[in-house]
């Protein structure tokens, strides 16, 4: 037989290796014989994205039969590709949900108590009396159960110590009123010169509208009317938030434009308003830095907050059958009970309760960080969530633009509040 | 007379079977490509067409809407300005792009035969072999306010630089040089690739002629290389108006919407704000205006007749 390659011969071979290829891939799943491999889906980043991955580990070193596949996907894209994935009935077997966008991605989700494999929460024991009631009570839409809490998160004050004395501040005294606040603005600037104060993590327009929103709802101020058909933000209070914002920079406690997250671990800043996420970075900035509540910068204490929910998203039969799906609950129930882990290297509150308790949390340095502050401004009920409604993507996307443009000092905090509410009631009304 | 129509009928029926056979060839040829094409750019164009005369529910029913979905963005403010945010990329980066690409041509095709022109265009075609979410991330990296090589040296040269992609009248230009960074090395190549065509007589009669610099330029270069700026004019003016990934990375549409572009507009509507309707609408707004200006191009430089 000559060894020449023949032109035939290297079709036949090609075509043997393309019929060859997907069958080899098949032979390990076949080989798995019980084990089901379920696809989890994350909008994790950063530091938190780390420690569910090592939760994800943890669960897939234990002999279980279930074998969880961690997608860990980008936080401003991840709805899109769960309501595509979906869409294609190519959904994830487990995925996470913000509290406050219940209302507009319930339809991609699976009701927990009415799925085709009955009910799902009794099945896996999962019980409301083990979750942090309020997360808890706020994961039914119109009747329906489609989230298990994970956690609780929000904003805090982060703040550098060593510059707090260099200020000639108590570094073990950080302030918890405005007047307070301003004082030490004032001090960190002249006597550091340094920014004394960065009120928006790393100033993406959300997490500017969040700084407002903080000052606003302070002010007793909610962003759309009771019915949720008007924007009701550009009142008195709505311009008083606004102007606050703007008064940072215009004091020259704050640079608009700047990463406060950076800067923050880069020793360049006094005060940080930030995410409870940003404690694996804080901690591994080498900064010397201490957190605390967020000051009551008007009439109520108040932080901008929001939770994490485990999910089922809707599957069609041919991908998960009953058994895939109760082996997806069991899986979320199995999270949650080491959701400890989640507190310790995420950052994050865990919502269920025996974990927000265990001895390894409360010893862990995460908490005494932050954890510990985190979890008693929860207590203490000054978590606001954003606002929940079905265009709610919409409502902040038409604030956003307009509020980053007053913070820039691009344009009067009045005239940004107008330009808001017509977009945010030009979306109303659509 | 009656052998003659028989050879002639003969020839013909030859020449008929060797045209179908070879037509068959042709399209056997073809068939891969142009079942990709088909099943990849035609039936996705077309089903986009489609979906802009719906509102539609990727979870669940379609309902026939008409033209409402280009009635409601005519109406709204926001598509309007995204419509300006894309005429003044395109108006920005298409010029400078092939200007750009034009003069490192001539440059490199000038010292082809030195390593001075061998490094210029392996340095300049470089960074065309990015994707655009590198070619993002670097510049925003390179234009951060805090730590930007590009602001710190502008810094320690004396200069006070704007924060460039916090300002609303830098953002979209900063964004422009980047893409021009970016792409202008292929059109480099496909310049220097059109000069090597031009024959070295018309330098010589050129010359002789006493044309020199601006002069050879523009009555002897450029008129030769007409179907080389034609091709890369439609090919910039296409990158012009579909820009999305530099702008979603570098400003996210950002500050205010002061770079909102055409197509980061469909995006938020179609995948973040789930109104596949509008987004369709937009992308066949997006569509239209690039099919005109590729037609324009044409017309401009004096092709209409190959339309």
């Amino acid at each position: 037989m000559s060894g020449k390659v023949t032109r035939r011969k290297f079709l036949q071979v090609a075509l043997a290796a393309a019929v060859a290829g997907p069958v080899g891939r098949l032979r390990p799943a076949l080989a798995q014989g019980r084990v089901l491999v379920l696809d989890y889906y994350t909008l994790f980043h950063s530091g938190d994205a780390a420690a569910m991955e090592l939760i994800v580990r943890k669960f897939n070193a234990e002999d279980q039969g279930v074998r969880l596949n961690l997608l860990q996907g980008q936080w401003a894209e991840y709805y899109a590709q769960l309501f595509a994935a979906v869409g294609a009935g190519n959904a994830p077997h487990i995925g996470i949900c913000h509290t406050s966008r219940v209302m507009d991605v319930y339809r991609a989700l699976t009701p927990l108590e009415e799925s085709r494999a009955g009910n799902l929460l009794e099945t896996a024991r999962i019980r409301a009396s083990d979750y942090t009631k309020k997360v808890w009570d706020a994961g039914v839409y119109q009747g329906k159960r489609y989230l298990v809490p994970l956690d609780s998160h929000m904003w805090g004050l982060w703040y550098n110590k060593d510059l707090f004395r260099q200020a000639g501040l108590d570094p073990e005294r950080p302030p918890e009123t405005r007047e307070e606040f301003e004082r030490a603005c004032e001090a960190l600037k002249s006597r550091t010169g340094r920014m004394a104060f960065h009120p928006c993590e790393d100033a993406l327009p959300r997490k500017i509208r969040r700084a407002w929103e903080i000052f606003f709802w302070g002010l007793g101020g909610e962003l759309l009317s009771p019915d949720g058909r008007r924007a009701a933000f550009n009142d008195e209070r709505g311009l008083r938030a606004l102007d606050y914002l703007v008064t940072l920079s215009r004091r020259g406690w704050h640079q608009p434009g700047t990463d406060g997250f950076k800067l923050f671990a880069a020793g360049q800043v006094g005060m940080l308003l930030a995410g409870n996420w940003y404690l694996p970075t804080a901690k591994a900035s080498g900064v010397n830095f201490g957190f605390h509540y967020v000051p009551k910068f008007f009439d109520r204490p108040v932080t901008w907050g929001d939770s994490h929910n485990l999910v089922i998203p809707r599957q069609r039969p041919e991908r998960a059958s009953n058994e895939v799906l109760v082996a997806a609950i069991q899986a979320i129930k199995w999270i949650n009970e080491n959701s400890h882990l989640w507190g310790i290297h995420g950052g994050h509150i865990p919502a269920y309760l025996p974990a927000q308790r265990s001895r390894e949390l409360l010893e862990s340095d995460s908490w005494k960080l932050a954890l510990r502050k985190f979890s008693e401004m929860a207590n203490r009920g000054w978590v606001h969530y954003p606002v929940i409604h079905p265009k709610a993507p919409q409502i902040h996307a038409a604030i956003e633009p307009a509020i980053q443009e007053a913070y820039n000092l691009r344009l009067s905090p009045r005239e940004a509040l107008a330009r808001a509410e017509a977009e945010v009631n030009r979306v109303l009304a659509g | 007379m009656g052998q003659g129509w028989a050879r002639t009928a003969l020839a013909l029926a030859h020449d008929y079977r060797s045209r179908v056979r070879r037509a068959g060839e042709v399209g056997l040829f073809l068939l891969p490509f142009a079942s990709f094409w088909v099943v990849f750019r035609l039936v996705p164009v077309a089903y986009g067409v489609v979906i802009s005369l719906y509102r539609w529910d990727p979870l669940g029913e379609a309902e026939f809407v008409g033209l409402r979905n280009y009635w409601n963005l005519a109406g709204d403010p926001r598509f309007w300005n995204a419509l300006r945010q894309t005429f003044t990329f395109a108006a920005l980066v298409v010029p400078a792009i092939l200007a750009a690409g034009l003069a490192l041509g001539l440059f490199v095709f000038s010292h082809r035969h030195t390593r001075t022109g061998r490094w210029v265009e392996a340095a300049f075609f470089f960074p065309y072999l990015l994707t655009v979410s590198v070619v993002g991330l670097v510049w925003r990296w390179l234009l951060d306010p805090d730590f930007g090589m590009v602001l710190l040296a502008l810094r320690q040269a004396g200069v006070r630089p704007p924060v460039f992609l916090n300002e609303p009248a830098w953002a979209l230009p900063a964004v422009a040089f980047a893409t021009t960074w970016w792409l202008a090395g292929y059109r480099m190549v496909l310049f220097r690739a059109a000069l090597e065509d031009i024959p070295e007589e018309v330098f010589d009669a050129a010359k002789v002629d006493g044309a020199r610099g601006a002069r050879l330029l523009g009555s002897v270069i450029l008129p030769l290389l007409k179907p080389a700026v034609l091709f890369a004019l439609v090919l910039t003016g296409i990158s012009g108006f579909i820009v999305f990934g530099q702008v979603l990375i570098m400003t996210a549409g950002g500050p205010g919407r002061a770079s909102e572009v055409l197509a980061l507009y469909l995006y938020r509507f179609g995948f973040e704000y789930l109104d596949m309707g509008r987004a369709a609408a937009a992308g066949v707004v997006i569509f239209c205006l690039i099919l005109a200006l590729t037609v324009g191009a044409f017309r401009w430089l004096g092709y209409g007749g190959a339309l």
